[in-house]
């Protein structure tokens, strides 16, 4: 699949939802496609990004967090899915873009163009749902999913290697703070 | 000048700073913290895998209006410092980090010792304002300052806990 075709998908489909972005891609391509109040954009701290997304949904048990990771930055923090999967917060979903490389750092190959399943280690980590859409079809029924069931959630996507097109917004602070300032809005 | 219920005296000065979400990866010391969190409903404290997770963590609770505590040994300091760089302090996400402070005098285990001479140098290099309270007194005289100022500037801050205060942890 295509990262910005499936990324259109989730954004079309948003509403109040909290999305999370790993740095580089993920973070570029949500910006591209639906630049919004609720979306935290990660910059740095790889691996981090799903660790974020679990705050926020421990925080703020009455809205909906989409994690947007990346098979290398998720490789860097494996045991984090041991603890959302044990806190099993019902509010978050960590959908990974497995493109198989790098390809913020050039497209070096990662482990899941190898011998290695994500998929199969949430179910080893302890997630109870996992998702592994195989067409646009199936991901955006595996999207209606986690916008409107109780997860965690665990969704694998295979998309195509190659960069999201744009340029990418920088202004770490001014995101923050708009992210913030939105997300206590928002009615509990 | 005491030492007696320093873990206690920790604990109520988070809690009454507001501070009710916390993450940790324990070890001896900072587990007789933890105890008086544990049994404590109004906390949620997340055992994390690593530490850098559990800064993660509790800088998306911050986003989300929630004030944390991340509860380590020094070995997890190291463990941290690319997020605390990256996420703390370059977008200004406070987190109170309490830090039990092996491979300083007393220790048994030579493999603790380097990262315990380099934790106060780690923290300086990342501006890291921090305290090394000897005394419960010494503590309480600046608990509520140093959490306030983490909250003022927006930026993390740690209390680094000797042997002094909190007895170590000894070969037996």
């Amino acid at each position: 699949m295509n990262r910005n075709a499936a990324t259109k998908l989730l954004a079309e489909k948003l509403t109040n939802e909290v999305v999370v972005t790993n740095l580089g891609q993920a973070t570029l391509e949500m910006q591209q496609v639906r630049d919004r109040d609720l979306n935290f954009y990660t910059f740095g701290s790889m691996g981090q990004c799903s660790s974020i997304a679990l705050g926020i949904a421990q925080a703020r048990p009455d809205v909906r967090v989409v994690s947007l990771d990346g098979d290398g930055s998720l490789l860097m923090n494996l045991g984090l899915l041991t603890t959302i999967a044990n806190q099993a917060p019902p509010n978050l979903s960590v959908v990974v873009w497995d493109n198989e490389v790098h390809q913020t750092t050039g497209g070096q190959p990662t482990a899941t163009g190898l011998r290695t399943s994500l998929a199969a280690i949430a179910v080893g980590a302890g997630f109870e749902h996992v998702l592994q859409p195989q067409n646009e079809e199936e991901l955006s029924a595996a999207f209606n999913r986690i916008l409107n069931e109780d997860g965690p959630f665990f969704v694998e996507v295979k998309v195509d290697p190659g960069p999201a097109a744009g340029e990418m917004g920088r202004d770490l602070m001014w995101y923050k703070l708009r992210f913030m300032r939105a997300l206590a809005a928002l009615h509990r | 000048m005491t030492t007696e219920g320093w873990h206690l005296a920790i604990a109520d000065a988070l809690r009454r700073n507001d501070i009710r979400y916390f993450a940790t990866v324990p070890d001896f010391i900072i587990s007789q913290v933890l105890h008086h969190l544990w049994e404590d409903e109004t906390c949620h404290v997340v055992t994390s895998s690593r530490e850098e997770e559990g800064l993660g963590m509790l800088s998306g609770a911050y986003l989300a209006g929630k004030r944390g505590a991340l509860l380590m040994q020094n070995s997890g300091l190291g463990n941290c410092v690319n997020t605390l760089a990256s996420l703390n302090i370059a977008l200004q996400i406070p987190v109170v980090m309490v830090i039990s402070h092996r491979g300083d005098v007393g220790e048994y285990n030579a493999a603790q010792v380097p990262m315990g001479q380099a934790a106060e140098r780690i923290l300086e290099a990342c501006d890291v304002r921090y305290v090394t309270p000897h005394t419960v007194e010494e503590f309480e005289a600046e608990a509520d300052g140093l959490i306030k100022l983490a909250y003022t500037r927006n930026l993390p801050v740690a209390f680094l806990l000797p042997n002094d205060l909190t007895g170590g942890r000894y070969s037996k």
